[in-house]
């Protein structure tokens, strides 16, 4: 059964909503239509989430790979008070042209072009999804390269010297000494970067992924109602960032730890 | 131990080591003085290669670290360095601090640097402070936990670069009543310091560097009671 009418569903409630006003029941009745019906609260807002969050979250880890490897080749180039070295000065070519395609179009062209042109995954498959990740991961970590290298640069200098001085190479002293207190000043742009990727991955329908979005948009389409899953699903997206920026002000006073006096 | 010949740094233009040649032996305890910009901290920083020299060769313990054949990173595991500004680690605790980079380099394990550090924060007078972080301590207290540091990893040199001119007056005495008790037990210390007291009493050979060469040097009785060099001696009636 694809539909319920009014009617219908009216018929099977109990006694105490037959007696509600008529707005109400009709409130009621898309809410039943949206969530309930067909346990559709499950097979697509549940589901739909699962996949935003998978996406969301493979980007993410994938964006901050990419992200701290551009910026350590970026800011490697750029603290080198000679010429560097051929291969230095490829890398860092390289990773220039990768933050200007990549900043220079938008996600959804990057999206067409990945699921289209490039991956070509079989629509509506797993493979979608690892294509989402992998366009979203590589878009996210243009961003994040930059804010990572601001964080790089923002460290002492003199630290780099401490650690070179005991022996540690270029690349120990980056990831035990640079690096974590980099990610401590740039938490907050991080964190906003994570906020922009999650919202951002609700275009991932035009490569037929089923996210969150495209769970409610197919319900829509089912009920022909939109008032419910649209404001259902600006609602999710809501507290999902809600969360996410309280995780991250938690996160944050712990890594301040060592700030105290 | 550290041999050094006929030394260059520029920066562009700018010739800042004008060609400096010294032989310093295990145990001496050579102090550097001069007025700022006569490039002394600029002949220490070369000496562990944290500036890239421009020309000429430093020889440390036999091979010569110029040559970028030679790993440096292992050298600079012999010459331990205390910095100006400290630059402790500011995310990681006293304890962490000191156990980095024996633990990252695999020269210790945790259990055998942990053993280490501890000694070490005894021996430098801060043994309560192993958990907190460098923010929490004084200036004076954060060049002693730098000092331990540099130790940690055994070091056959030490060099300070001008170890107490960031500290309020109260606390250049314990950093230097520490690199005294270091003097003492036999490290082999090069010294840039403003501290002509320190030089007086600790040093066995003190330099003095103007417009990028050593100008001048002696045993320190003598440095400083019978200067010759025009320069050090106008040098010396302004700081003494």
């Amino acid at each position: 059964m694809q539909f319920m009418s009014f009617v219908d569903w009216l018929a099977v409630m109990p006694g105490w909503i037959q007696g509600l006003p008529e707005g109400l029941q009709n409130i009621i009745y898309q809410i039943f239509q949206t969530f309930i019906f067909e346990d559709r609260w499950n097979t697509f807002f549940l589901s739909g989430l699962k996949t935003t969050f998978i996406i969301a979250i493979g980007a993410l880890i994938l964006g901050v790979i990419v992200g701290v490897l551009v910026a350590v080749v970026r800011s490697a180039h750029d603290s080198k008070r000679t010429r560097p070295g051929i291969l230095l000065r490829i890398a860092d070519f390289l990773c220039k042209l990768y933050l200007t395609i990549i900043r220079g179009t938008p996600v959804m062209v990057q999206l067409l072009l990945m699921g289209f042109v490039i991956m070509v995954p079989k629509l509506g498959s797993n493979e979608a999804t690892w294509c989402a990740i992998i366009t979203f991961g590589i878009n996210s970590g243009a961003y994040v390269a930059e804010i990572v290298r601001s964080g790089i640069m923002s460290v002492d200098q003199g630290q780099m010297e401490a650690g070179r001085s005991l022996g540690l190479n270029y690349v120990q002293t980056m990831r035990y000494i640079i690096v974590p207190q980099a990610i401590k000043n740039i938490l907050p742009a991080l964190g906003n970067e994570m906020i922009t990727l999650v919202k951002e991955t609700s275009v991932v329908m035009v490569i037929s992924v089923q996210d969150l979005t495209q769970a409610a948009k197919v319900i829509v389409s089912k009920t022909y109602m939109a008032i419910v899953p649209y404001v259902s699903l600006a609602i999710i997206y809501l507290v999902i960032v809600l969360i996410l920026t309280k995780l991250l002000a938690i996160f944050e006073r712990r890594l301040r730890e060592s700030d105290k006096r | 131990m550290i041999n050094v010949e006929k030394l260059e740094k520029a920066y562009g233009d700018h010739l800042v080591l004008k060609g400096v040649s010294e032989h310093i032996e295990k145990g001496e305890k050579v102090v550097i003085i001069g007025p700022s910009g006569s490039g002394k901290s600029t002949f220490l920083r070369c000496l562990n290669l944290l500036e890239q020299p421009t020309g000429g060769t430093i020889t440390f313990e036999g091979v010569d670290i110029t040559d970028p054949k030679n790993d440096i990173n292992k050298m600079r595991q012999k010459m331990g360095m205390v910095f100006q500004q400290f630059n402790l680690f500011p995310h990681l605790t006293v304890r962490e601090n000191i156990k980095l980079a024996p633990v990252k380099l695999g020269l210790m394990t945790r259990e055998q640097a942990d053993k280490r550090a501890l000694e070490l924060l005894k021996r430098v007078g801060l043994p309560d402070k192993a958990d907190v972080y460098p923010k929490q301590l004084s200036g004076g207290q954060q060049q002693r936990i730098a000092i331990a540091r540099a130790l940690a990893m055994n070091p056959d040199v030490m060099l300070f670069d001008e170890p107490t001119s960031a500290l309020d007056p109260e606390m250049v005495g314990e950093v230097l009543n520490l690199m005294k008790e270091l003097a003492d037990e036999g490290m082999t210390m090069v010294v840039v310091t403003h501290e002509m007291g320190f030089a007086r009493s600790v040093a066995t050979r003190v330099l003095f560097m103007d417009g990028g060469v050593i100008a001048e040097q002696n045993d320190p009785e003598t440095f400083f009671t019978n200067p010759q060099h025009p320069r050090l001696k106008e040098f010396l009636s302004q700081v003494l």
